[in-house]
């Protein structure tokens, strides 16, 4: 087949990608973007594989089958709660997949340049290409898969911890080795100095001194990131795993993995952005990890926690004319999106105003609670985002909060040495009446007292959010 | 223990310190409850429901005092009360341990703890059992009714068939418990309702209870109330006269006028003068709720209702709790049984009479045989509210000016960096060869199409795109499946590992993504 048409079938393949991406805008369109997708996917796949260069195509499309099923597999069986820990998980895959591919460009390099001008002649495909290379092009071809092996690498390991602190397997506390940032400053230099070293000489220990280096900075630059700045990491991974095709692309010289790197490395940079807004703190201060430090001591919490029993809860709920739910992570652990949606199913039937307040940050993923609401088939037209929602507290009845914690913390308005002071968060407080389903009286996952718990108009209803919904769904019919 | 409460003593005390209801939640508390023969019954509480509620009746003063550890009680305790305490025994009540000092001598010398009800600190946790609170909400609320008894006309204005009828004005000075229950009940009545206080930040409560605050032309920095415990403080001659002006003004208008303003530890200052009393409208009513402090109108006086000579009714009560038992009872039971579980943190009917407690700390005013008044200032303090910065409203110009300046420092910033960008690339493209700018081109502009493209994606679809980038960004596989072919062993292992692990992604990414946007519904 020749090469003409497998760079027909990219640019085709490169078009449905970014329609896919395009699509996802609205969720009627999504549903169609997926598939073009799937198809560009297919298409480049099977360009490349009929392409030049490509050999042991039996043995690739019974890879590919095999990697399917697992794939499959995972896909159903994974829990809507879970996904922020699949995505991380496929993110390392993504990595070290670029740490091979760059290797073996690597010693492809090596061996192609050992031949001779006639053996050179017979070569095909992928090392045909190098061997027409000049000296120049193959010293930034050195550049570039070097690049691309740093990058996977630190994707691989990065990843690996963010599953472990999603899954709960590793704490998901911020976590250094003495000596913090310096460890990763070091890294980082000596990797440096193995790019120079090895762009020139080209030898494989500067390049696997590297790969060392850069997968002892994605594990401790994770470590050191903690629980509640998780959205901004996966989505940071996300755009890592991108700029790593992309320049594993580069050094391929195969446009369309630039292409779609640069896409995927774009749109988790944009992610990250969205992320970090929401919380009014700057990527590099998530990056180096950790709340930055207060500049004095916050305010007192003044008060107590009034609580509330399923009764109390319920009677409110009848009385009230419009609810807000505000989501966060304690719902997902405590997989009551169900129970949620069946509430909000029963008060609508009443005729009440139900809505729901989703913060950018709620959950361990952009978007979370989002996903696990449609699972419970909650319509997404009373979904809504802070913005759209915040004004209308005030006139609101009722506002439940379940399971969040941070991201309705009036501290961030009121006390400027609040850790997460100017943090943009939703004023449930002026709702009429709150309730706080919450396990226990303890803080939040970054730690920080929370004063509206401590609110006149505040009511802690104490228990695991599922129970807790279970007893209150007896009492509303 | 028990916890034991006698009739009141003073002549025309109408109330009780303990009600049926607040006996059983006393008894799980694990005490036992004991009550003098006929003590409720002014408030409506006979001794057979006492009983019903499992509540010992005693004869006699004498044998309650005796038979109790904790003797809970309304009013202070006169001379003869205090000479039954002893070493055992705890006394709660109101004191006035501020102008009580022999009363405090002798509860001394007797060695009985004293938790006197109005020295509980004002903070949110306490105010569960502030007594003063609940009082002054009924003193409020009587206050109005009062006035009402003694105002010829309607609250409410009327249009009938029978002519009309104005609304009645009222004025409501001072804007503490009392003076906010005293709007609420006024304007739910009907009557147009104003209200005054000298701390400015009270305004917004006054209007959230539908009165009209009312605002002095007065350039002076007033104490923020929070800072002294929400308690006013002592206004500069100059405010009080500005003050005094507003009232003058406004006092041939009023028809109730309903003072409440009180400065602890002090005589009540005098806010309605003579002058104002006789500019009044006669038939009008002023109800002075500082009567016991020496009154806002020097003309009041205590415990009585007079008639001035141009037809103003000053009403002088300071009973007015006690006029409304049955109510008053209820709350101030429910105040003292909560002071007896914080006293109580086990539940077993035992007092544990905790002095690191700011709130029992607080009100406990003779402890073990040692005065302990006044108590030093509560841990916690209220937290003061700031003073919000008013932002100027900007002119039509001014907000133009803003726009083109943050248009100009846009485009300013856009131009910067695409003239870094751009001679970067220049650099970049000196030194590179032609085959890796034709690459870099094709990146340079995916990243653009990239931002264009994702900025545009719906918040909640986040995680779907996650899903699906992540399954495009397993396009590495078309780099494996390139070098696949070519090479010895170790690159055949490399890249079918890298296949494999694609494979898993390309599928997993999708499908997830698929399962996830199918659940997306519209209601």
């Amino acid at each position: 087949m020749e090469y003409g048409f497998t760079t027909a079938a990219y640019v085709v393949a490169a078009v449905l990608f970014i329609l896919s991406l395009g699509g996802l805008s609205g969720q009627e369109s999504a549903k169609r973007a997926v598939w073009y997708g799937i198809v560009g996917m297919a298409l480049a796949v099977f360009a490349t594989l009929v392409g030049p260069g490509s050999g042991l195509w039996l043995l690739s499309i019974l890879l590919i089958a095999g990697g399917g099923a697992i794939g499959y597999q995972l896909a159903t069986r994974v829990q809507m709660t879970q996904m922020p820990e699949l995505v991380a998980a496929m993110h390392s895959l993504v990595g070290l997949a670029a740490v091979f591919v760059g290797l073996i460009a690597h010693i492809e390099l090596g061996r192609v340049m050992a031949m001779g001008a006639e053996e050179k002649q017979a070569l095909d495909g992928f090392a045909k290409l190098l061997a027409k290379k000049s000296s120049v092009e193959i010293s930034i071809l050195r550049v570039e898969l070097f690049l691309g092996i740093f990058i996977g690498a630190v994707t691989f390991t990065g990843s690996v911890v963010a599953y472990g602190k999603l899954a709960g397997k590793l704490t998901s506390a911020a976590t250094k080795l003495p000596g913090g940032h310096m460890l990763n400053a070091g890294a980082a230099a000596l990797s440096l100095i193995a790019l120079i070293w090895y762009f020139n000489t080209g030898g494989f220990f500067p390049l696997f001194l590297m790969t060392l280096a850069a997968l002892f900075i994605g594990y401790h630059l994770i470590m050191g990131i903690g629980g509640a700045d998780m959205p901004v990491v996966v989505s940071m991974l996300n755009s890592y795993s991108g700029w790593a095709a992309a320049a594993i692309g580069f050094s391929l010289g195969n446009d369309l993995l630039i292409v779609v790197g640069a896409l995927v490395g774009s749109s988790g940079a944009i992610l990250s952005y969205i992320m970090c807004k929401a919380m009014n703190r700057s990527f590099v201060s998530v990056i180096l990890g950790g709340f930055g430090g207060s500049t004095g001591p916050a305010m007192e919490v003044e008060g107590e926690q009034v609580a509330i029993d399923a009764d109390g809860v319920a009677t409110a709920l009848e009385e009230a004319d419009s609810v807000i739910i505000i989501p966060g992570y304690g719902m997902a652990v405590a997989q009551a999106q169900q129970n949620v949606a069946e509430l909000t199913r029963r008060l609508r039937a009443k005729g009440k105003e139900v809505r729901f307040a989703i913060h950018p940050v709620a959950g361990r993923l952009p978007g979370h609670m989002n996903v696990l609401l449609a699972e419970a088939k909650v319509p997404y037209d009373i979904v809504m985002e802070m913005d759209e929602i915040n004004e209308d507290f005030p006139e609101t009845d009722v506002a439940i909060v379940i399971g969040s914690n941070d991201i309705v913390n009036p501290a961030a308005q009121e006390d400027p040495n609040s850790p997460i002071a100017g943090m943009p968060v939703l004023e449930c407080w002026k709702a009429k009446q709150v309730f706080v389903s919450k396990r226990g009286q303890g803080t939040g996952y970054s730690g920080i007292e929370n004063p509206l718990f401590f609110k006149e108009n505040t009511r802690m209803f104490y228990g695991d959010a599922k129970a807790s919904l279970d007893q209150l769904l007896t009492m509303i019919q | 223990m028990k916890i034991g409460t006698p009739k009141e003593v003073i002549t025309g005390e109408a109330r009780v310190a303990m009600t049926p209801e607040s006996a059983r939640q006393l008894q799980k508390l694990g005490y036992d409850c004991a009550i003098e023969s006929g003590a409720g019954l002014l408030a409506g509480f006979s001794d057979a429901t006492y009983e019903e509620a499992g509540v010992e009746v005693i004869k006699t003063a004498a044998a309650l005092w005796k038979a109790s550890d904790i003797i809970a009680k309304v009013r202070q305790p006169n001379e003869a009360e205090l000479k039954r305490l002893n070493k055992a025994k705890t006394l709660i009540s109101f004191f006035n341990p501020g102008g009580n000092e022999e009363g405090l001598e002798l509860a001394k010398a007797k060695g009985a703890n004293v938790v006197a009800m109005e020295m509980v600190p004002r903070i949110s946790r306490a105010q569960k059992m502030d007594a003063l609170s609940s009082m002054a909400n009924i003193a409020g609320y009587r206050a109005v009714i009062e006035a009402g008894n003694n105002f010829g006309r309607f609250f409410t204005g009327q249009i009938t068939a029978a002519g009309k009828v104005p609304p009645a004005k009222v004025l409501v000075v001072g804007a503490g418990v009392a003076g906010l229950a005293a709007i609420g009940t006024s304007t739910s009545l009907g009557a147009i309702t104003l209200a005054f206080d000298v701390r400015p930040e009270v305004a917004e409560q006054v209007e959230s209870m539908g009165a009209e605050f009312v605002y002095l032309d007065f350039e002076e920095e007033q104490a923020d109330g929070a800072s002294s415990g929400g308690y006013a403080s002592v206004s500069s001659p100059e405010f009080r006269e500005a003050q005094l002006a507003k009232f003058r003004e406004l006092a041939p208008e009023v028809d109730i006028v309903i003072t409440t303003a009180l400065i602890p530890n002090r005589e009540a200052p005098e806010l309605w003068t003579e002058d104002m009393v006789q500019a009044m409208k006669p038939g009008s009513v002023i109800v002075d709720l500082a009567a016991e402090k020496g009154g806002n109108c020097k003309l009041t006086v205590m415990d009585e209702k007079i008639v001035t000579e141009n037809g103003v009714t000053i009403i002088g009560y300071t009973d007015f709790p006690s006029r409304m038992a049955a109510q008053s009872s209820t709350l101030y039971a429910t105040n003292i049984r909560h002071m007896m579980t914080d006293l109580t943190p086990e539940k077993d009917g035992q007092i544990n009479h905790d002095m690191e407690d700011d709130v029992i700390r607080g009100a406990t005013v003779t402890h073990q045989g040692e005065i302990t008044f006044p108590p030093p200032p509560p841990k916690v303090q209220a937290i003061a509210a700031k003073p919000k910065e008013v932002v100027p409203e900007l002119t039509p110009e001014e907000k133009r000016a803003e726009e083109v300046a943050a248009f100009k420092a846009q485009t300013k910033q856009q131009v910067t960096l695409l003239a870094v960008g751009g001679a970067l690339l220049l650099l970049v493209g000196l030194v590179a060869p032609a085959s890796f700018m034709q690459h870099f081109i094709v990146f340079v502009l995916s990243v653009f199409i990239g931002f264009q493209v994702i900025w545009g994606v719906a918040h909640s679809l986040h995680t779907p795109l996650m899903a699906v980038t992540n399954a495009i960004s397993s396009i590495i596989i078309l780099g494996a499946l390139m070098q696949i072919g070519s090479g010895s062993f170790l690159v055949i292992l490399l890249a079918a590992l890298s296949v494999f692990m694609a494979g898993i992604n390309i599928f997993g990414g999708f499908l997830v993504t698929r399962r996830m946007l199918a659940m997306f519904q519209k209601s």
